[in-house]
């Protein structure tokens, strides 16, 4: 047995204390500290989860732990499939879904891991674009006739994410949407939203069938055609020197599968003389752009100029295919080049007659059998979903997935979502462990462990943009295709910097936006989220999600236990000690005043429990405990 | 006039700007103005030793060939032969041609010839050439050809050394990484080096000056986003909310749900990490100086609708939405538009009047505000015509409240951006570049002129779309750079008063360029 496998038998044995639910009646046992002292210069294994005994831990850089081994010997080490405790479950149920609940908690435990993606992944999808359109046509009958827009979209993913039953994929997707990015924040996207929820439901069929299926979906796309600008891009002119756009060729490559710089399989850069080596360059660019020109809308009439360039068949008749955003794009020979195109080291022959399908095929194979996908892919596939520092070998064993799925298969995005999750070292905790939350899987975490109703079934979470008085992020609306985030964003100046990782979501962290999340949280708890419907009968309706907080109101009158109901919860026993005595004390203070013999008061009572309650759900989401996903 | 509007002209020359600009004034207000410039420059003295850097990064890569634009016959006709392609020309129409109001919104016709230019060509270098700008760019006409407070640095970018065109052919010429690249390259403006660098010049500048300033954690300051050009070693970018500092948790009774208690508690729960996780310790240390910096600021910063800064509302409160000081002429549908740009720099201004009333305990600041939008690969007309107007009416919109608050030769304002564009066209758009023009506004800068050779621009071969006509011009036309961000960045920091010694350490490749051009000389004193 290796030094991890002791470890991680005593720790899963710390973590096999019998806890019964959320809701326990005292703390559940928690004998760490004394294991951190014996774990924590190897492992930094205890992380925030015990500072009192573990506070002067190292942290685990990648360095240190190849320098002592520990790497490659925890890859070996066999984890074991089903999680130890709750806690387990909900570590687990952050990375594979928006949020631990308790139904697929006790699925988790009953299951294992594997049986739980596995059923996750063949739970059939659900189509936003369904629940889109269903919007729209009840819109249409109100008076005056109405159509449902981009919160619409939102409404659907806030459903999905809060109440969804196909978690994963719709984590995927949200995983997916982030690494192929179009954003509404382009009018000419956000103008499109029934085809934005079926860009999401693209994401969510293509994303569970292999790379290049995906990355053929991804290119076709009319909203990404319209958002990087391939779609009605013509060939050169070589008489006026006018040229393809190369909008989509560049960008396919720096952030859809290769990446700028060469990669090992385990996701380090090659190095030349020190230096990295650079993938492509301006004549790759330059070739592959050829590549995408001459696909427009799909269109009855297809391919006639007047179909390329407007969409629509023109004449009389005019006819246009209505799902035109969001059918594939089809190939218009004659605004296709039939010139040589030449990239990374590919030729395709110059056409006699032009083959738009045939140069499409050629490239997106080139692409998808390139030796940096997996490692580029894969790495930013941990990054979304489990840690923004993954090491060298947790990236080279999802690489190897994604070169083959043990079948033979390349690419396959099932296999390689699972391998993400399932790795050994997705269940490592350490000081360096783990990735920041994003603010929208902030929210949907807290949706998720305290199930809320939507008054109009709606979900109207409604634009959450601003970051001084919602998330300051919505899906779909990145401020460019470059994400909110990058993958190797270091924030500055931090301990992060200094230890040398990369800490994406930080992006989005700031002094306004940390307050902006605490003031949104403080308004949502006590006035519900989102927007309200239309007033009825001039009274003004509520806010759209509602919880009944009956059951934590119950614990109101003893601190202790409502944080052991509400902050475990939340942070599925990644809380401190002392963030626990903090809330705590902090709820203490908020007296409820004793009944008076006329019962006159009952209302006073009342308030002060719901206040206990909304400030220990706050202080919990306000604490660096909650917003770090460890 | 307690606080002198300008710090003393260093040359007659730009005296007479001055002095022309406000000789322009009509009736008999005139010369009083001018005697209150001359008691300014007297007063130059006494005036607070107070200075900002402004960063004004245009995301997504500025096609400035269609800002500056060279009008000289042979120039003009190379731009408008490159140009004019099919479906949709983005070939700018010659100063003088009047718009056409029948024409598509933002289109060529439908904006009017491009605004002359009167380049003072002090330097000689830029003999026999001529020069306008983008037509929607009148109020940047008038601060570069009558008030004398804007500049132009030609063809500036990355650059490790010099570069020729044949040296940029050769593999093992240094070069700066990843070019053509938006984050690489936004970052490599900022931080002179491709992505993951966390120290920015701004922020450099920050840290040489810091011992300047009480309260550090106003050095450097974001109305717009983290920026790595605003961190330093020891310094790090405080975010403002655009309408000010955002306080946590607490109204404004300093409680949360009725209780004082639960709002210090969740302060110090937010504010301090108790584990050891590095993540949750730099979460802390940001929420720790968002609530340091906001009870300053509640107090320190005059509300938007101050006069010096927006409008007050006949009634109810304040909607930056609705100030006419923040709207701009939308092109694209003839109506007035909020500009978010505007916005920005309000919150600037206002952190500049307060940095200048000792109000934050600063003596230098710098600041980063930015616009996004300008990748155009298509569309471009519209695109432009549409961010051409927000950053003209911006611009303008903060030369004239640091006006109000007498401190434009206290602030100076330069734009940035990833990269510029190719000179071709891809029917409607234009694609990624790396040499461009930028601009540098203030009441210290000696407006009126382009301080650097502008580039020769050429036609495309007869085979291909490299460009042998031009020494300055790469395939598609892009632009090799001859001045580099390092230049740029010392000529600001020299006049900000960083030593040379700093400068040589921010700056590493400054030494590569001449020793007469590491100042580029657009600043006064």
């Amino acid at each position: 047995m290796s030094v991890i496998q002791a470890i991680s038998a005593l720790l899963v044995r710390e973590h096999s204390v019998p806890e019964h639910s959320h809701a326990l009646s005292r703390r559940p046992a928690r004998r760490l500290p004394a294991l951190c002292l014996f774990a924590a210069t190897l492992l930094a294994a205890c992380g925030g989860g015990s500072s009192s005994g573990g506070a002067e831990s190292t942290p685990l850089t990648a360095g240190i732990a190849q320098a002592l081994g520990l790497q490659s010997t925890a890859r070996e080490a066999v984890a074991s499939d089903r999680p130890a405790s709750r806690y387990e479950a909900g570590r687990f149920l952050t990375q594979a879904s928006f949020g631990p609940n308790d139904y697929d908690t006790e699925l988790l435990l009953k299951l294992g891991y594997s049986a739980w993606i596995t059923r996750q992944q063949t739970l059939p999808a659900t189509s936003h674009r369904a629940y889109w359109e269903a919007s729209d046509a009840a819109f249409r009958l109100l008076t005056p006739p109405g159509a449902a827009g981009q919160d619409q979209v939102w409404e659907s993913f806030w459903k999905q994410a809060a109440s969804g039953e196909d978690q994963l994929r719709q984590r995927t997707v949200f995983a997916l949407s982030q690494i192929f990015v179009i954003s509404a924040l382009d009018g000419n996207v956000g103008e499109q939203p029934r085809a934005m929820a079926a860009w999401l439901d693209m994401l969510g069929s293509k994303g569970f069938t292999t790379y290049r299926e995906l990355l053929e979906a991804v290119a076709l796309h009319p909203l990404m055609g319209l958002y990087l600008t391939h779609l009605k891009n013509q060939k050169a002119d070589p008489i006026t020197g006018r040229i393809p756009d190369q909008n989509f060729a560049r960008e396919v490559m720096q952030l859809f599968s290769i990446g700028v710089v060469k990669l090992n399989p385990d996701g380090t850069p090659v190095l030349v003389n020190g230096k990295p080596v650079e993938t492509y360059g301006p004549d790759d660019v330059a070739g592959l752009s050829r590549v995408f020109t001459g696909f427009s809308w799909a269109c009855p009439a297809a391919p006639s100029n007047n179909c390329f360039n407007n969409g629509s068949t023109g004449g009389t008749n005019n006819l246009s295919d209505p799902d035109r955003y969001f059918k594939p794009m089809v190939g218009y020979p004659q605004y296709h080049s039939t010139e040589a195109k030449s990239f990374l080291g590919v030729t395709i022959a110059a056409q006699t007659t032009a083959d738009p399908l045939a140069s499409l095929r050629v490239a997106l194979d080139t692409l998808a059998n390139h030796a940096n996908v997996g490692p580029f892919i894969g790495r930013q596939l941990i990054q979304r979903l489990v840690t923004s520092n993954p090491s060298p070998t947790y990236v080279q064993d999802v690489a190897a997935v994604f070169a083959n799925n043990g079948a033979g298969v390349r690419g396959d995005l099932q296999a390689v979502v699972k391998a993400v999750l399932t790795h050994p070292q997705a269940r490592l905790l350490g000081n360096t462990q783990g990735k920041v939350r994003e603010p929208v899987l902030r929210l949907s975490a807290y949706l998720r462990g305290f199930p809320h109703t939507s008054v109009t079934g709606g979900w109207k979470v409604g634009n959450t943009d601003s970051n001084s008085t919602a998330l300051g992020q919505t899906p779909l609306r990145a401020g460019s295709v470059f994400n909110f985030y990058r993958p190797g964003y270091v924030p500055p100046g931090g301990q992060s910097a200094a230890a040398g990782l990369v800490v994406p979501e930080m992006q989005l962290v700031n002094e306004t936006s940390v307050a902006g999340w605490v003031n949104y949280m403080r308004d949502n708890l006590s006035n519900g989220i989102g927007q309200r419907a239309a007033a009825v009968n001039g009274v003004t309706q509520p806010r759209d999600l509602q919880r009944n907080w009956a059951f934590e109101l119950a614990l109101a009158a003893r601190p202790a236990e409502l944080v052991s109901a509400i902050t475990d919860r939340l942070t599925y026993g990644q809380h401190t000690d002392a963030q626990r005595t903090e809330i705590v004390n902090a709820v203490t203070k908020i007296v409820i005043p004793v009944l008076n013999s006329g019962g006159t008061n009952q209302a006073a009572i009342d308030a002060a429990k719901l206040n206990r309650v909304y400030s220990t759900v706050l202080l919990t989401l306000a604490s660096p405990e909650f917003l770090n996903q460890k | 006039m307690s606080k002198s509007p300008f710090v003393s002209p260093a040359s007659r020359r730009l005296f007479l700007h001055h002095a022309g600009a406000m000789g322009a004034l009509a009736g008999a207000g005139a010369p009083l103005a001018l005697n209150l410039l001359a008691a300014g420059s007297a007063a130059a003295q006494t005036a607070p030793d107070y200075k900002a850097l402004v960063c004004l990064f245009l995301f997504g890569g500025n096609d400035a060939y269609n800002m500056v634009l060279p009008t000289d016959t042979a120039s003009w006709q190379a731009y408008s032969t490159t140009r004019n392609q099919a479906p949709d020309s983005i070939a700018l129409l010659a100063p003088g041609v009047l718009a056409n109001g029948a024409a598509v919104a933002a289109s060529p016709a439908r904006l009017g010839g491009v605004l002359p230019l009167n380049v003072l060509n002090a330097q000689g270098i830029n003999s026999g050439r001529s020069f306008a700008l983008h037509p929607l760019m009148g109020t940047l006409q008038t601060l570069f050809n009558s008030d004398g407070r804007l500049a132009i640095v030609p063809n500036i970018g990355p650059l490790i050394r010099p570069t020729t065109k044949a040296q940029y052919g050769q593999a093992s010429y240094p070069k700066p990484a990843s070019l053509f690249s938006h984050n690489d390259q936004q970052n490599t403006w900022q931080a002179l080096a491709a992505e993951g660098a966390t120290r920015g010049w701004g922020g450099r500048m920050g840290d040489a000056l810091a011992a300047m300033n009480t309260r550090t954690v106003f050095t450097s300051v974001s109305a717009a986003g983290n920026a790595v050009w605003l961190s330093g070693q020891t310094i790090q970018q405080y975010q403002v909310g655009n309408t000010g500092a955002i306080r946590m948790a607490a109204d404004s009774s300093g409680r949360v749900y009725g209780s004082a208690d639960l709002a210090t508690a969740l302060q110090r729960i937010a504010s301090r990490s108790r584990g050891t996780h590095v993540f949750e310790a730099d979460i802390a240390a940001i929420s720790q100086r968002s609530i340091d910096a906001e009870t300053t600021l509640r107090t320190a910063l005059k509300p938007a609708s101050d006069a010096a800064f927006g409008t007050a509302p006949a009634s109810g409160t304040y909607s930056p939405n609705t100030d006419p000081k923040l709207l701009y002429d939308n092109p694209l549908t003839g109506v007035k538009s909020f500009n978010a740009l505007a916005q920005q720099l309000q919150v600037v201004a206002r952190m500049v009047d307060a940095g200048l009333a000792g109000a934050t305990g600063v003596k230098r600041q710098v600041f980063f505000v930015s616009l996004g939008g300008f990748d155009t690969h298509d569309f471009q007309n519209r695109s432009h015509a549409d961010l051409y107007a927000r950053l003209a009416q911006a611009l303008r919109y903060f030369d004239t409240s640091l006006g109000a608050l007498a401190a434009r030769g206290n602030v100076t304002t330069f734009t940035a951006s990833d990269f510029g564009r190719t000179f071709t066209s891809n029917g409607d758009g234009t694609d990624h570049g790396w040499g461009s023009h930028h601009l540098v506004m203030g009441g210290a800068v000696k407006g009126g002129d382009l301080y650097g050779r502008f580039p020769s621009v050429g036609l495309k071969n007869a085979n291909n779309n490299n460009f042998d006509s031009s020494a300055d011009q790469l395939g598609n036309g892009a632009l090799l750079p001859e001045l580099s961000v390092d230049q740029l960045g010392a000529t600001l920091g020299r006049w900000f008063g960083v030593s040379d010694t700093s400068l040589g350490a921010i700056f590493p490749n400054l030494a590569n360029f001449d020793a007469s051009k590491r100042n580029l000389g657009f600043m006064t004193g």
